[in-house]
This record gives C-alpha cells, sequence and structure tokens, in this order.
C-alpha cells in the first residue's frame, strides 16, 4: 500500500484525537487485531463494538472474547479507549447522556444492550472497582452490606453478617477493620478504602469483575496488596482488569489486550505481548516509545 | 446462577419503587406549576376588569343662573361653583318619579363621588360651554361598574345583592337607552389613591416605588461594588475580614420586617427622618439588598481571570489602577446583572416599609424622595385590605403592574448576561 | 446657611485645591526636568489636595448634623427647666409642638408661654446652624490652603491618593457590621426598655397576649398582658406546615430536575421555580387571603369540619409554595457537591437510581440538606407578608392547623403600623418580638452556614 493511501486512513483519527503520539502513528496502518482476540469458553463476546460521544467516535471496531474465569489486561497509551470499552461492558456509558454504543456484546450468549436487557441486573453480574477509592460515606459494614441490602440477596442479619465478614476476608480487609466495622468507610486509608471497594463489589458475587486502573491512586505497598488480591480472585470471577502499568498487567494477568487510539491492535498472552508483540505498535509502546 | 435468580426476584419490586420514586418528582414539579399557572390565572382574571372603566352619559345643564357664574367669571368663582346639583338634576331628569329622599340618595350615587370634579374641570378648559347644554360622560360609581362588568350578579335574590332591584332598574334603563359605556381605564394609570375604587389610580405608588429604587440604587450600588473590590482584591486574611464575610452572609438571611425595626428605630426616631419618605424606605431596602449585590458582584470578580491582572502589574500598574482599569470594566456586566435582581428584590418587598411608615394613606402623587408616598407592593396590601368589591379588582390590576416590572428588569437582567457572557 | 448651599460650598474649595495643586505640581515638573525618571502624574497631587480638604470637612460636618438635634432639645430643656415653666406633659410632645408651629398662624395660636420657648428655640437653632457653618467651611478652607502648602512633587501623591480609596472601600465592607450593629442596638435598646415595664419571663413564658388594652396611659403594663407563647406558637405552627409543604416538594423537585427530567420538561420546570422565587411576598398573600383560604374553609366544610377564615393551614400553605424554589435550589447545589463517584460506585453494584438517591446521595449530603432545611425555616420564621395577609390577629394557644393563629411577624405589623404613642409597651413590645425573632433567625442562620460551608469543604 502507498504512503497516500495509508496517510489518507489515518488522517480522520488524528483529527479526533490529538494523542502525543504523532509522526510514527502516521506511518501505522490499523488492520485486523493481530493475536487471538477469541477463545474458546468466552464469558463475554463482543462484536464490532463502535463507540461515539456525540460525534466523536471513540471506539473503532473492536471485537474481543473474555474467557471464563481469566483475567484479561487492557493496556494502552491515556486515551486510547480501554476505560471507554470497560465500561461498556457492564453499561456504565448509560449514565453519559451523549454517549452512543453501536454492535453486540454478549454476557453467556446474552445482547446485554438489548431492550429487554435491564441495566440493574447486568450491574450485579458484572460489577465495577473504580479508579478512584469511592467507598460511601456510610460505616464500613454499611458500605459492603450496601449491595446485597438492595438486591435482596440475604435472608436475615445473621446471613448478611456472614455474608459481609466473607467479602471483607477474600478482599483481606478483615482482619485490620473487624473491630470498628461501624467506623465509617472514608477513615480508611488509600489502600484501605480500595480493598473496602472490592469487598463491596464481591460481596454481590457477580460473575465478572471491571477493575479501572484500581491501584493508579495508591502508593507501591498498597498496590502490591490490590494485585495480591487480584490474584486470589481470579478462582471465582473473571475479571478484567484496565492499567496503565505495563508490570501490573504481566503480574496479574494470563492474556492483555493493547488498545491504540480507540482499536484493539493485539491480543495475546501476556507473557507473548511483553516477550514477543508481533504488532509494530505493541512493540512500541512495551519498549516505552511512547505511552 | 442462583444469585442471578435471587437480584432478578427482587428486581419487579425494585423497579416499582423506581417507578413511585420518579413519579413523586414529577409530581412535584408539576405541583409548582400547576401553583404558578393557578395563582397567574386567578389574579390576571380578577385584574381584567379594572383596566376597563365604567362611564354613563349625561346631558348637563349648565345654566349661568344656577350656577351663578358666566365665562367671564374669576377661576376662583367658577372652581368653587355648585356642580354636584347641575349633576344630580341631570339624573333627576332621567328618573323624574323618584321623589322620597332616601330614594334620591340612591339615584345620586349612580355617578361617581368624582363626577362633579370632572364637570368643573371640564367647565375650567372650556368655559364657553356656560349657558349652554352639554353631553357628558361621568365616571360611574363602583356598583354601577359591578353590575355591568357582571360582577355584581343581577340574577341573585334581592337580599343577597350589594345592588338593589330599584338602582339596577335605573342601570338597566341607562343601558338600554345606550348612556351606559365602558371605555379603557386610562385613569387608573394616571391618578393616585382613592377612597373610592373607581377613582383610584397606581401613579402615586408607581412613582413612589420609582424614587425609592432610585435611592436604593443610589446607595446600594457604590457601597456594594466598593466593598466587592475591597473583599476580593484588597482584603487581607484577619479576623476582622472574616467577621465582615460572617456578617454579610447572615444579612442575606435576616427577616426583611427586622431592616424595617432598624429603619423605624434609629433613621425614623433617632436622626428623625420624614416618616412614609421614599428616602428612608430607600436607605432601609439598600441595605437589606446590599448583601445581594455585594455577593454577585464578589463572584463577577472573581470570574475574571488572574492573567488580566498580571498583565496589567506587569506593566507597572498599581493595583489600584490594574482593579478600576481592567477588573471592574470586565466584571461590569456580572455586577450590573446583581444589582437588577437586587433591585427587583427591592422592588417587590413589602415589610420593612410597613415599619417606616410607607403605609399611610396619600392620595397626592409625590413629586420628590422626601414627599410621603407610598409604593407598589404596599399599595397592593392596602387595597387588599379594603372592604369594597371594586378594589379586588384595582389589587389584582396593581399586582399584574408590579410582576409585569419585576419581569422586565429580570428579563434585562437575562439580556445582559447572555449578552456579556464571556468565557475566559 | 442651608446645608445643601454649604456642602455645595465644600466642594467648590474642594475642587479649586485640586486645580491649585495639579498646577503648582505641573509647573514643578517643568522646573525640574528630571527627565530619568516616571513621574507621578499631576492629578494624583490634584486629587491628594482636594481630599485633604473635602473630607475632613464632610466627616465634621456629618457629626455636627447628629449631634446637633440633640444638643437643641438638651439647651432648650433647661431653658424650659431654668425660666420654671411647667411642662405638664411629655417633654417629647412639648417640644415636638414647638418645632411644628412652622406657619406664622401656628405660631400665633400658641400659648403665651409657649410663644417664649418658641423664640428661644428658634436663637438656639440659628446659632447653632451658623455655628456648624463656621466651623464646617473654616475646616474646609484652612486645610485646603495647608494641603496646597504642604504639598510638592516629592510627596507620594499616588501612594496616599491609593491608601484613602482604600480605606474608603474598607469603610463601604465595614457597612455590614455596622448594619449589624444597628439592628442589634436599635432592636435591643426598645426591647431593655419594654423589660423594664414588663417582667422578661412573663414575656418569654406567659401564655396571654392581648397587648390592646394598653392604650389607655394609666393601665401601661399592668392589665395588658404580654405573654408571647401562643405568638411563638403560631409562628412554629405556620412554620412547621410551610417546612412540611416546601422540604419534601422542594427536595424532590431538585432530585427529578437534576436525575431524571428530560431536557424539555427541565426548559419549562427551572425558569417556573425563578418566577415563583421572584413573586413578591404580597402577591403570595393575597393569593393565601382571598383564593387559597376561603378554598379550603369551603373544602372543610363540604367534610364537615369547622375551619376559621383565617387558618393556619391556608397561610402555611402558600409559605410553603413559596420556600418551594428556595429549598430547591439549595438542595440543587448541595446534591451536586455530591462527587460523580459516589453515584457510579452505586450504579457499578446494580443499584437502580432511586436507590441511589435515596441511600448514597442523600445521607452524603444530609449535613447540607439540614443545613438548607435551617435556612428555610428561618425564612419561613420570618416572612411577614403572607400571615399579616392570611393569618389572624387573635392570639390563639393552638396547635390545630385549621383554627387561626397570629404570629410574631403579624403582631410586630400590628403593633407598629396603627398611630400609637411611640414609647408606650405596646409599641416596646415590637421591638421585644424583633429582637426575638433576630435572635432566632441568626442562630438557625449561623449553623445552617456553618453546617453547610462544612460540608462544602468535605467534597472540595
Amino acid at each position: 500500500m502507498n504512503e497516500a493511501v495509508m496517510n489518507e486512513l489515518a488522517e480522520p483519527i488524528m483529527k479526533k484525537s490529538s494523542g502525543p503520539e504523532t509522526e510514527e502513528s502516521l506511518n501505522i496502518e490499523y488492520g485486523e487485531t493481530v493475536g487471538q482476540p477469541f477463545c474458546e469458553q468466552a464469558k463475554i463476546k463482543t462484536k464490532n463494538v463502535n463507540v461515539f460521544y456525540a460525534d466523536n467516535q471513540a471506539i473503532h471496531d473492536i471485537s474481543l472474547d473474555i474467557g471464563s474465569h481469566e483475567v484479561i489486561a487492557l493496556i494502552g497509551p491515556s486515551g486510547c479507549g480501554k476505560s471507554t470499552y470497560l465500561r461498556t461492558l457492564n453499561r456504565m456509558n448509560d449514565t453519559i447522556d451523549i454517549c452512543r454504543v453501536e454492535g453486540q456484546i454478549l454476557l453467556d450468549d446474552e445482547d446485554i444492550y438489548h431492550k429487554k436487557q435491564d441495566p440493574v441486573l447486568l450491574r450485579a453480574r458484572v460489577g465495577m472497582v473504580f479508579q478512584k477509592p469511592n467507598p460511601f460515606p456510610k460505616s464500613i459494614y454499611d458500605n459492603v452490606a450496601y449491595g446485597p441490602r438492595i438486591h435482596g440477596l440475604t435472608r436475615n442479619k445473621a446471613e448478611l453478617d456472614d455474608l459481609v465478614e466473607a467479602s471483607l476476608t477474600k478482599a483481606g480487609l478483615f482482619d485490620e477493620v473487624k473491630d470498628r466495622l461501624h467506623a465509617p468507610g472514608t477513615g480508611l486509608s488509600g489502600g484501605q478504602q480500595q480493598r473496602l471497594c472490592i469487598a463491596r463489589t464481591i460481596a454481590v458475587q457477580p460473575e465478572v469483575i471491571l477493575m479501572d486502573e484500581p491501584a493508579s491512586a495508591l502508593d507501591p505497598i498498597a498496590t502490591a496488596k490490590i494485585e495480591e488480591l487480584i490474584n486470589e480472585l481470579k478462582e471465582n470471577f473473571t475479571i478484567v482488569i484496565v492499567t496503565h502499568s505495563m508490570q501490573q498487567a504481566a503480574r496479574v494477568s494470563q492474556r492483555t489486550a493493547y488498545f491504540h487510539m480507540g482499536r484493539l491492535i493485539e491480543v495475546g498472552d501476556t507473557d507473548q505481548i511483553f516477550t514477543n508483540p508481533a504488532h509494530e505498535l505493541t512493540e512500541k509502546y512495551i519498549t516505552g516509545r511512547f505511552g | 446462577m442462583n444469585n442471578t435468580d435471587l437480584v432478578k426476584k427482587s428486581l419487579q419490586k425494585r423497579y416499582l419503587k423506581e417507578r413511585i420514586f420518579k413519579t413523586m418528582g414529577f409530581v412535584s414539579i408539576a405541583t409548582a406549576i400547576l401553583f404558578l399557572l393557578i395563582l397567574l390565572t386567578d389574579i390576571i382574571g380578577k385584574a381584567l376588569p379594572a383596566f376597563s372603566q365604567t362611564n354613563i352619559e349625561l346631558q348637563v345643564e349648565l345654566s349661568e343662573e344656577q350656577l351663578g357664574i358666566n365665562a367671564n367669571s374669576s377661576e376662583d368663582d367658577i372652581r368653587n361653583a355648585d356642580y354636584r346639583k347641575v349633576i344630580r338634576e341631570a339624573l333627576l331628569g332621567l328618573f323624574p318619579d323618584v321623589t322620597k329622599r332616601k330614594e334620591k340618595r340612591e339615584l345620586y350615587s349612580l355617578t361617581s363621588m368624582g363626577a362633579e370634579f370632572q364637570l368643573r374641570d371640564t367647565v375650567i378648559e372650556n368655559p364657553e360651554f356656560l349657558g349652554t347644554t352639554q353631553t357628558i360622560n361621568f365616571l360611574a360609581d363602583d356598583d354601577v361598574a359591578g353590575v355591568v362588568k357582571g360582577n355584581i350578579d343581577r340574577n341573585l335574590p334581592e337580599s343577597d345583592r350589594r345592588v338593589k332591584n330599584q338602582k339596577l332598574g335605573w342601570i338597566e334603563t341607562l343601558e338600554a337607552n345606550g348612556q351606559i359605556n365602558t371605555t379603557f381605564n386610562w385613569q387608573f394609570f394616571s391618578s393616585g389613591d382613592s377612597r373610592e375604587p373607581e377613582m383610584a389610580g397606581i401613579k402615586g405608588a408607581i412613582l413612589g416605588s420609582f424614587f425609592t429604587l432610585l435611592v436604593t440604587l443610589a446607595l446600594s450600588f457604590p457601597i456594594a461594588v466598593a466593598a466587592a473590590i475591597y473583599l476580593e482584591e484588597f482584603a487581607p486574611k484577619n479576623r476582622f475580614i472574616d467577621f465582615i464575610e460572617i456578617n454579610i452572609n447572615n444579612l442575606a438571611a435576616v427577616p426583611s420586617i427586622v431592616f424595617g425595626l432598624l429603619g423605624l428605630a434609629v433613621f425614623i426616631n433617632f436622626f428623625s427622618m420624614p416618616r412614609s419618605a421614599p428616602v428612608v424606605g430607600g436607605i432601609v431596602l439598600s441595605l437589606m439588598t446590599l448583601p445581594t449585590i455585594i455577593i454577585a458582584s464578589r463572584s463577577a470578580i472573581k470570574a475574571v481571570p488572574p492573567s488580566l491582572r498580571e498583565a496589567a502589574l506587569g506593566l507597572g500598574a498599581s493595583k489600584m489602577q490594574t482593579v478600576f482599569h481592567h477588573v471592574l470594566p470586565a466584571a461590569l456586566p456580572g455586577i450590573l446583572t446583581g444589582t437588577i435582581i437586587g433591585m427587583a428584590q427591592a422592588l417587590g418587598e413589602t415589610a420593612p416599609l410597613l415599619m417606616i411608615g410607607m403605609v399611610a394613606f396619600i392620595v397626592d402623587i409625590p413629586q420628590s424622595v422626601v414627599d410621603p408616598s407610598t409604593v407598589l407592593p404596599i399599595q397592593v396590601f392596602l387595597w387588599a385590605d379594603s372592604p369594597e368589591r371594586g378594589f379586588l379588582e384595582k389589587t389584582s390590576a396593581a399586582i399584574m403592574v408590579l410582576l409585569f416590572f419585576l419581569i422586565a428588569m429580570n428579563a434585562i437582567a437575562i439580556y445582559l448576561r447572555k449578552k456579556f457572557e464571556k468565557k475566559w | 446657611m442651608k446645608i445643601s448651599a454649604l456642602i455645595f460650598l465644600v466642594l467648590l474649595f474642594a475642587a479649586f485645591s485640586y486645580f491649585m495643586a495639579r498646577q503648582k505640581i505641573t509647573t514643578a515638573y517643568r522646573q525640574h526636568k528630571s527627565k530619568h525618571k516616571i513621574l507621578t502624574l499631576p492629578k494624583y497631587f490634584g486629587y491628594v489636595a482636594a481630599l485633604c480638604s473635602l473630607l475632613p470637612a464632610l466627616l465634621v460636618l456629618l457629626f455636627l448634623q447628629i449631634v446637633e438635634e440633640p444638643y437643641i432639645n438638651s439647651e432648650i430643656s433647661t431653658f424650659i427647666s431654668a425660666s420654671n415653666i411647667e411642662a405638664n406633659q411629655d417633654l417629647d410632645l412639648y417640644l415636638n409642638e414647638i418645632k411644628g408651629a412652622d406657619t406664622p398662624e401656628k405660631v400665633a395660636a400658641l400659648s403665651e408661654e409657649k410663644q417664649m420657648v418658641y423664640q428661644r428655640y428658634h436663637e438656639i437653632e440659628q446659632t447653632t446652624a451658623r455655628t456648624i457653618s463656621v466651623v464646617v467651611l473654616a475646616i474646609s478652607i484652612l486645610l485646603a490652603i495647608w494641603g496646597l502648602r504642604k504639598i510638592n512633587i516629592n510627596t507620594p501623591a499616588r501612594k496616599v491618593f491609593e491608601k484613602i480609596i482604600e480605606g474608603i472601600l474598607l469603610l463601604a465592607a465595614s457597612i455590614a457590621i455596622m448594619t449589624t450593629v444597628g439592628i442589634v442596638f436599635s432592636v435591643l435598646f426598645e426591647s431593655t426598655r419594654f423589660f423594664g415595664e414588663v417582667p422578661i419571663l412573663s414575656f418569654m413564658f406567659g401564655t396571654e397576649w392581648s397587648p390592646q388594652t394598653a392604650i389607655r396611659a394609666d393601665q401601661v403594663g399592668s392589665s395588658a398582658a404580654f405573654g408571647a407563647v401562643p405568638l411563638f406558637v403560631g409562628t412554629m405552627l405556620i412554620s412547621f406546615i410551610a417546612l412540611l409543604v416546601s422540604v419534601p416538594l422542594g427536595l424532590m423537585s431538585a432530585i427529578y430536575l437534576s436525575e431524571y427530567a428530560s431536557r424539555s420538561i427541565r426548559s419549562v420546570a427551572k425558569p417556573v421555580l425563578e418566577i415563583l422565587a421572584g413573586i413578591p411576598t404580597v402577591v403570595y398573600g393575597f393569593f393565601a387571603a382571598l383564593t387559597v383560604a376561603p378554598f379550603i374553609r369551603g373544602l372543610g366544610e363540604s367534610m364537615g369540619l369547622s375551619v376559621a377564615s383565617e387558618s393556619a393551614l391556608a397561610a402555611g400553605l402558600v409559605m410553603g409554595i413559596m420556600i418551594i424554589p428556595f429549598v430547591s435550589s439549595l438542595s440543587d447545589d448541595v446534591l451536586s457537591a455530591v462527587p460523580q463517584s459516589l453515584r457510579e460506585g452505586s450504579l457499578g453494584l446494580g443499584a437502580t437510581r432511586s436507590e441511589t438517591i435515596v441511600k448514597v446521595l442523600i445521607p452524603a449530603a444530609l449535613p447540607g440538606i439540614v443545613g438548607g432545611v435551617l435556612l428555610a425555616a428561618s425564612r419561613a420564621i420570618g416572612e411577614t407578608m403572607i400571615v399579616v395577609m392570611a393569618a389572624g390577629l387573635a392570639a390563639n394557644l393552638t396547635v390545630n392547623p385549621l383554627e387561626a393563629v397570629t404570629t410574631v411577624t403579624v403582631q410586630i405589623v400590628t403593633l407598629l403600623t396603627g398611630d400609637q404613642e411611640f414609647d408606650s409597651a405596646k409599641t416596646l413590645a415590637a421591638f421585644a418580638l424583633g429582637l426575638m425573632l433576630f435572635i432566632t433567625t441568626l442562630i438557625l442562620n449561623v449553623i445552617a452556614l456553618h453546617v453547610v460551608r462544612k460540608y462544602r469543604e468535605q467534597y472540595e
């Protein structure tokens, strides 16, 4: 393909989002996603997903499977659409008026954007942990009990107590807070707050947990704890984690997907992506040429 | 899955709650809208009759002998002649069979108390009418107007009706003769207050409001802008300044009637300023609106970007020059918007002015800020308190005039905000 | 000399010294020709010279004007007691009569004795006026001359001028304090006089309120009852009804508008709320008295209830509607200060919108909402016109919303709008009520403002 055609392809994208990378990108062709975007036992299948904010397209034609009980990391330079993609998986984008999603997203072969699909039920099945710890201004206990209470997951106080304790234990927080379960959750340290948010999410017993840069606001020690936690959680949950730290992706995930300018460039086993990337862009990102 | 089923089970009930909650929200806002609609239609409906004026056309014989004057008489003599009698005779001429004193008195009350002055003024203007018979439109009494406008139901039994059968008969005869007509009520806008509903006008109150607002504006605008500039640009961080800020925020929430007590005790009693005068009302209202304008001006000044200040300071301008040459002009639209909103608030304020005696019954139209006067909202209050049915429509009409001014002022404020709105 | 003429002269001298000073500096600059440094503009020297004579003169004039009247009064009283004239009535009234004689006919109508006092009064008045004029003009001229002599090119004119302006700005900012002090003093001063006649405890805890009997001078304070409890209860009853209407409706309106409403509904509802907020209270009062009260009365009668034509319910309902926009805009501010992340956290767990609002947003915003409710309560308590027009005059100690009650503000207005002499216990009682009103609303406002500020800081 000659240069003129390549430029033509790249131009419109450059106009829309002016990322930090410029000339290098111009010479790159966005073709089919490289690697293995599909897998056998898919929990979530996304097919040809496009996302628009008003007239700006944020996500271009992404097809990706998320396997059952795997940890998949979404990496890429900032503004590449990985968070937007993550938020389409439990329809958190519904809260933004100007956001429009095209394409198909299937959870256990059910279309989650189908008219009859209920976002409330969906979010109970696909939980989310956010970038900044956002405990409710309630007690630690009430934070964790919030989900089970609104969904009616327990029949009595004893069951709820057990569930709260189990969730806090799974999140590795119980020992630290067992004496002050009724103290406000906002009084915890940043790392503890984030683990509280994870406990809050797993208390609903979702099938999938989405994590949007869960450790980016934390110090290294707290980060290590969260990563440890993710490793334990993968026994029971399917986890999709967005991270800007490649080391973190390497440490916690089995598969890694590389996003660039709203496109999915490459998907593969984490080891392969970090040691032997197939796509030129992936390689440049991994080697720190931009991002 | 077990858990999913549990969630599904709860969903129906939860969505019902969601719908109920949403409906409650809608009902709340709908209540507010509905209330406003009822209020406005009620007031406009009551006010409309006030804008028409009912007249009785009478042929009056201006005989020189009877009045004791002629075209060459001095103006004083013409002024003091007995015009009442002329009108009475004209009425008697129409209904010659009325003879009893009591009935006569009823008959004479068909025209307004003001009719004789109307005739007097006509004669003073046209002395050549003397000695001739003229057909003149006289202002009808408010009871007559009530019957003509349908405010008094003719079909009620006589005992429940304000206008008795005999008088009603006269009115219907006059109507049949085409001697009753209605015109647009210019008098409502051109005269002052009166005890007679049909003669009462709103000009005095409008001018009173105007003079009061003039004083308020003259005091509060410069003081508020100066205070806002000081607090935003010059004030050091210390206890005293904190205290000023607490005071401003608190004054914004002090009940307006307390400002009235302040006005009464300090300005009227201590400084012996005139009661009922716009100047005192204006001072009290400006103290009341100061917090509003200060708060608005401060946010307008705060919105001016620091780069503008730095540019001026960088050229060697002093802090004072920077503020007055650059910051203040840039903040002016916001300050003006706040000022107009404060003025609108002052225009609608009633309670503090009651305290300083602007509630007196004043017929004369004020000429300056020290003349006794009343203001629009107090005129509304006074008329609303009057027992005569005719004042009900006047009250509503006065409210419409008041709302008109308020809407106009707010429209100007919105226009200013839109026009000069800058995104820094 | 008339005061306007005096001020004109003072301004004239100031203008004169402005031009002289500017001239002097311009000439001095020309002689020095020191080109190397940036010079202060001559006009600043003019300003300083002008203000140097103007400000002191005006301040002295203001001060003398304030003390003039008390001085004349005391002089004339001394004269009266010195010449053994028996002022068998109140001294204030006596003086008013003499001062009121502004036409020759009225003077002629005065008794011989009073004419003498009148003569003396005029002498004193004229001397005082003359003294004031002389003093002010002297200050003005002397300072103008002194300023002109003193000012030279080494005077830091711009700095001095800016300091003076800054002082004036500070003075303007301090008016808020002066207003508060003025309010406190005026209500406190008259209230202490009232409490001298009526014991404070019987005012605060008495249950009978009938100030009307106090008109007769020999009965002041003795048989009139000034027990304010019925007024406090009435005020609270009406305010409570108003809050019962406005808090849920206002809060729900704010929630609906920010969380649910479509753009078209919002474009109608927001202006409606603004108009409701802008309607003068006297209009609400008229509507309450003439439309709502008869309607409620009719409704009650059709259900077999006896409703007073000035029921607390009617006044409270309309007052509640009036406060809706206030509550709604405060709640809107408070709710939008709750961080978006909390909203997302709750929605992300699968909560519905209403669950998020009721279980997360409102509890998080509770301090702010409470602050808003306190401000609304303070407004309801201090609201005057609606209750003056739609609530009763008679002090009924009841909590039945269908009966007529009276409020603190209603009583203040009725006590002060009649033609009573100012010093009777009746009028002073209004100030005692005003004091109670001021203290109550002050406490509510200070707490509310504090709570709201702390709440905002929490999320900043």
